[in-house]
């Protein structure tokens, strides 16, 4: 063998590690890598391959710069300042650990190659555990690493720094341990099945939240003098996580007064009780999920909406528009994962629910202010917005963990993936796009009480179809066809700002032609734009063949 | 070394494994056999600490698997069915992690590592510049087998270990468990190839719906049953009733 020669940095190189240490650097690579790759070499002897590190790094440049916000408050009291750091950092942070804990603490592949070695749940527990903190604590650092400079240089002192670091760090195992501790409940009260479907929930209301909290927070910095003073704060503050973490930053590095000593000391004894819950009391709860994970009986489904939906698709309208079998099949089939999937459930309809709830709130800020704003973009917006649910639906779709199987799609006797993705589409159109789209029509009615103005959703829904057909251009986006590492992507963010962009300007459009009176002549001339784009696409879509899957 | 007193897991309502009951000593493959769903892996996912069980009692090496499971553990070996590894690792970095677990310095890991390759003819390269997701299913399930191995477990269990190996790693591989057997390694060894079990085990064990049906000398089983083949003991036992019929019947359906 001539390989022994070869000299190779080992992935432990100080000898013997502790098992412990061992899965902290396990998981943190897998974090860094993904967990599955399709036909991928190492980059160099020494260097990762490439990987969601690259992606995390670019993330991290962003949070940096979005950090920056905080040199308005260079003015302002170290309580301001840390009340803003902190509830952003703690949406960023929730948002981060509810969407990677399910994957990290629950891998059902991983039951398989770990149960059986000598660790126990515990310690396998403490280093996913530890593995979260040490990357919440990398986007917290980059977040408010210009505010540390902004306290310093403001009304804190030498010691703002120290403490904020600090305060920072308590906060990230607060949220963390805050996840670990709502799934081992879930775990203990409902069972594994409902667990699933409950932190989907869960993580549609964190996902809403973080929207909301994005909206609102900007307003109340505005305010910030006439309402971020510890003296004359509502006891309801101290409900808050992120005021009690900004309470130890004002009480060591600020004004000292009692209330910051009170929140410091909620926010201290809030995260201990927490992590002794999570990771002492209920510890057990986690080995029995994980050992659940790998028992291979098979759960029975609930029948009742499946068998609905069979039962539609055999009645028209939808047998007509599935008449293509494999349209049809492929319709079943990701309508079953939008259903069933875990995975694909987590991934969906958190994603889906900013794009709810983004303009319910532009309505709803609308209507507070007596509709000063221009009724028709807000509307016409809140359409062509919508119009963009099954772009981001058919975007995540593409990923599912059971991403090898789509390998029989190749196998069939298909030119390319034109079909497939027709019937995913459509899925996605019935599932998704319709019921959002009469939900915001009934909201705008009820708010408005103005039936006529629904026509302004006109333009949205006539651009509808042509969104839906943008993840598919090239014959890409096959439905579950990509391993959810790659779900991680710069350019689906891209893709989503152009199209935001095109929304904007059709809606500004759409609302100059309502009160100028030719909105009715614009109607007909985006369809006519709409039909051929939507012919030229899919056309396009028909003659393209499978992409390579390296 | 193997010691089950009727060892039981239930599912909610479904008993996968009734009262299982049987003993191996040091030095003996025992082919652990079954039809699908008749709860052979279940048995060894409990056997290697993985799914606790719910009800009797099971020693290894003498460690109680309830109470002491990481000691258990640490004296097992286990080649899933499912041959399941971290795809974005490559293979050394996954044997590394595998030996830093069970507390093994990294030289004398790399040492026994290289031993390994050598002898399922891998290359060192292969295994330093790939990830185990670029792997073919052969080449990982022998970092799979090389990763039950590498601690040097008194027992180990084998869950349809040649599954993807080609027909000379295949031979070597039984050859190799033959060899550890007589070194006084205990093997639990569960297959559906029923002539290797045949070739290869000193006893076998079949169990169908969680239960015990059969438990002996493989010619000795077939002598008794008068069945002229292990394979035939297997389907006369478990229900396989007609299937060359079924087949031909089948078969017919194909023609236009």
């Amino acid at each position: 063998m001539n390989g022994t020669e070869i000299t190779v940095p080992s992935f432990f190189p100080e000898a013997p590690p502790t098992p412990e240490k061992t899965l902290r650097r396990l998981f943190l690579t897998l974090f860094l890598r993904g967990r599955s790759l399709r036909g991928l070499s190492r980059q160099g002897a020494s260097g990762a391959p490439k990987s969601i590190a690259e992606k995390l790094a670019w993330v991290l440049v962003s949070y940096l710069a979005f950090g920056c916000f905080a040199l308005f408050f260079l003015r302002q009291p170290v309580f301001a300042l840390a009340v803003y750091l902190h509830a952003m950092t703690f949406v960023f942070l929730g948002m981060f650990v509810a969407a990677s804990a399910g994957e990290i603490l629950f891998n059902r592949e991983e039951a398989d190659i770990l149960l059986h070695r000598p660790v126990s749940p515990r310690a396998v527990l403490w280093a996913k555990v530890r593995v979260l903190v040490e990357i919440s604590l990398w986007l917290a650092g980059a977040f408010n690493l210009v505010g540390l400079f902004v306290g310093f240089g403001s009304g804190g002192n030498w010691r703002f720094p120290v403490v904020h670091i600090f305060s920072t760090t308590l906060e990230a195992l607060f949220c963390t341990g805050c996840v670990v501790l709502v799934y081992q409940l879930c775990l203990r009260w409902f069972g594994r099945e409902r667990l699933e479907n409950l932190m989907t929930v869960s993580q549609v209301i964190v996902s809403i939240a973080a929207v909301m909290a994005s909206q609102i927070l900007p307003q109340i910095v505005m305010h910030v003098d006439r309402i971020l003073n510890v003296s004359e704060l509502s006891w309801r503050v101290n409900l808050l996580p992120p005021a009690w973490f900004a309470g130890l930053d004002d009480a060591f590095s600020g004004s000292g007064l009692l209330g910051s000593w009170i929140l410091a000391a909620i926010g201290l004894g809030a995260t201990a009780l927490v992590l002794w819950i999570a990771f002492d009391k209920l510890a057990r709860d986690y080995e029995i999920g994980l050992q659940a994970l790998n028992e291979t009986v098979s759960t029975p489904i609930k029948r009742g909406s499946r068998r609905l939906i069979v039962r539609l698709v055999n009645l028209p309208p939808l047998s007509w528009w599935l008449r293509e079998p494999v349209t049809r099949a492929s319709f079943l089939l990701t309508t079953a994962y939008l259903i069933r999937d875990r995975d694909v459930k987590l991934r969906v309809y958190p994603g889906i629910a900013p794009m709810l709830i983004i303009p319910f709130i532009f309505l709803v800020q609308n209507h507070g202010r007596g509709g000063s704003n221009d009724p028709g973009f807000i509307v016409t917006f809140s359409g062509i917005y919508l119009g963009m649910v099954p772009l981001l639906g058919l975007q995540m779709l593409q990923f599912s963990q059971q991403w090898q199987a789509s390998d029989i799609f190749r196998l069939a006797p298909l030119r390319g993936p034109a079909a497939i993705c027709h019937g995913a589409r459509r899925a996605v159109l019935c599932l998704l796009a319709l019921p959002t789209i009469l939900l915001v029509a009934l909201i705008v009615w009820l708010m408005r009480g103005n039936l006529s103005q629904l026509a302004l959703f006109l333009p949205g829904i006539i651009a509808l179809p042509v969104f839906a057909l943008v993840p598919n251009l090239g014959g890409h986006g096959v439905p579950l066809s990509q391993p959810p590492d790659a779900a991680k992507s710069a350019t689906r963010g891209l893709n989503m700002i152009v199209v935001m962009i095109i929304a904007l300007a059709l809606a500004g459009v759409a609302s100059l032609s309502w009160k100028q009176g030719w909105f009715w002549w614009l109607v007909p001339g985006e369809a006519v734009v709409a039909i051929s784009l939507y012919s030229v696409m899919r056309l396009a879509l028909a003659k393209a063949n499978w992409p390579s899957n390296e | 070394m193997i010691s089950l007193d009727k060892l039981s897991k239930r599912f909610g309502d479904r008993t996968a494994v009734d009262a299982l009951s049987f003993e191996v000593p040091p030095g003996q493959i025992v082919g652990f056999l079954g039809p699908n769903g008749a709860g052979k892996s279940t048995t060894l996912k409990m056997l290697t600490g993985m799914i606790e069980p719910s009800g009797g009692r099971a020693t290894v090496c003498g460690f109680d698997l309830q109470t002491q499971p990481v000691e258990v553990k640490r004296n097992v070996g286990f080649v899933p069915e499912s041959g399941a590894v971290f795809e974005s690792l490559t293979g050394l970095e996954y044997l590394e992690m595998v030996g830093a677990l069970y507390g093994i310095p990294q030289n004398a890991a790399r040492a026994r590592i290289k031993q390994f390759i050598a002898f399922f003819d891998l290359s060192f390269e292969t295994l330093t510049d790939k990830l185990l997701g670029a792997y073919s299913k052969g080449m990982r399930r022998k970092v799979v087998i090389t990763s039950a191995l590498l601690h040097n477990p008194p027992v180990v269990f084998f869950d349809e270990p040649l599954d993807g190996l080609d027909a000379n790693a295949a031979v070597g591989f039984k050859a190799l468990i033959q060899m550890l057997a007589r070194e006084g390694k205990t093997i639990v060894y569960s297959s559906h190839i029923l002539d290797v079990v045949e070739r290869v085990c000193h006893r076998v064990i079949i169990i169908d719906k969680g239960k015990l049906l059969l438990d002996g000398k493989p010619d000795e089983l077939v002598a008794a049953h008068n069945s002229g083949t292990l394979e035939k003991l297997f389907t006369q036992l478990t229900g396989g009733t007609e299937l060359e019929r079924r087949a031909e019947d089948f078969a017919r359906t194909f023609r236009p």
